[in-house]
């Protein structure tokens, strides 16, 4: 999670629910209507670099209420996360957040979900070693298809493959490529 | 409508996509140029906010500029980052290419149609902005000074040994005259020459020649 990191700073440009708990003359424009205040009690979504920060920042408040409440993004909500339980593997992440895993890290940082933690654990784990033999079998098969840079890849595995997540696509990438190498220097020692 | 950092947000795009390439696509001039304008907008409109308090801003009496304050200023810190990462994201590429010892000042020059402008290429048609040309011949300059320090290693070299001291290779654009021990070798397009890898190693990485197997 470097500072110049791509993918982090994509993550933190998924939008969560938020409700604005001050009212706001300025920042009207977040909700459309610039002409506008911002009243308290207002929805809007904000990216999570704002949210973020909004919502951990000291107003100066007794009561220590902050600018902003916000909820947990429908890509986390009780649906996905019964589905997950139900079968990890069914579920496409990447339709629910390309970043899914780093914006429910994220999240949890700032909210105190117990079961998200588990259930998370429990998808990755069991994703990743279909992952992995997606992988070896993608080098093992596909001779021609290995300068396909991407996961240009037919059959069964394709509809569980489109719906990784960024993260997930990365591991894919390295499995894949490191059943390659492995391959390929085998088959250099037994020509010299 | 737009908001905040969504240009920014386009620039980081725009770097995922350069990671994946093996070349260096256009510089956007525009969309850097939008983000920092952005940047200097939300800067007068702190300025402007924080006027009327003569640097006597006390946040918890006046919670709405506050926060108004904090959310321009987080519009700025992102902007930032996008800036920085885009071309962070663009240099460490340039220094791949580098070390690889490819010519980017001189590929932008042969896109489709011009294959022989092999000079610099002022404006228009390079993907490089000024500056990244600048670091670019600088750390190239950089490299060529480890090289020639201590020994005549040359460190962008390949690691393979090679299996002959003599190749064949194949002319893919003119490259005019080049010297070698048994004399001088005009390379013309489309000719073939058997000659020391030494010698043309450098060619063969500049995509002017290609070994033939």
């Amino acid at each position: 999670m470097s500072y110049y990191d791509i993918d982090s700073i994509l993550t933190d440009a998924e939008k969560i629910p938020c409700t604005f708990q001050v009212g706001i003359p300025d920042l009207g424009y977040l909700d459309n209507t610039p002409s506008q205040p911002l009243k308290a009690g207002t929805k809007v979504s904000l990216p999570l670099w704002l949210a973020e920060m909004l919502a951990i920042a000291n107003t100066g408040d007794i009561e220590g209420k902050s600018f902003v409440a916000f909820d947990l993004p429908p890509a986390l909500g009780n649906d996905v996360i019964q589905a997950l339980k139900a079968d990890p593997r069914a579920v496409p992440l990447r339709d629910q957040s390309a970043h899914f895993y780093g914006l429910a890290t994220h999240m949890m940082e700032l909210s105190e979900e117990q079961e998200l933690g588990a259930v998370l654990r429990k998808t990755f784990v069991t994703r990743a070693s279909e992952i992995a033999l997606h992988a070896r079998k993608v080098g093992g098969v596909g001779h021609k298809k290995e300068d396909a840079s991407n996961l240009g890849i037919g059959g069964a595995g394709e509809e569980f493959l489109r719906g990784l997540d960024e993260w997930e696509r990365r591991l894919f990438r390295q499995a894949h490529e490191g059943a390659k190498a492995g391959k390929q220097w085998m088959e250099n020692i037994k020509r010299s | 409508m737009p908001m905040y950092g969504d240009q920014g947000n386009k620039l980081v795009q725009h770097a995922k996509r350069t990671q994946n390439l093996a070349h260096l696509p256009p510089y956007q001039t525009e969309l850097v140029r939008g983000v920092t304008r952005e940047v200097r907008d939300l800067d007068k409109d702190v300025a402007s906010l924080l006027e009327p308090f003569q640097g006597s801003f006390d946040p918890s009496a006046d919670q709405a500029t506050a926060c108004t304050l904090l959310v321009n200023h987080l519009s700025m810190r992102r902007n930032k980052r996008c800036l920085l990462a885009y071309h962070r994201t663009r240099t460490d590429k340039l220094e791949e290419l580098a070390w690889a010892g490819s010519d980017v000042l001189d590929h932008a020059g042969q896109q489709p149609g011009g294959a022989n402008n092999a000079a610099l290429v002022d404006g228009g048609a390079s993907s490089l902005s000024p500056q990244e040309e600048d670091y670019f011949r600088q750390f190239g300059d950089l490299l060529a000074a480890c090289k020639g320090q201590w020994t005549d290693i040359d460190l962008t070299g390949s690691l393979e040994p090679p299996r002959d001291l003599f190749i064949d290779v194949r002319v893919l654009k003119d490259a005019g005259e080049i010297q070698t021990e048994y004399g001088a070798i005009n390379l013309t397009k489309n000719s073939q020459f058997y000659v020391r890898q030494g010698d043309v190693e450098r060619l063969v990485a500049q995509g002017y020649l290609q070994k033939l197997a």
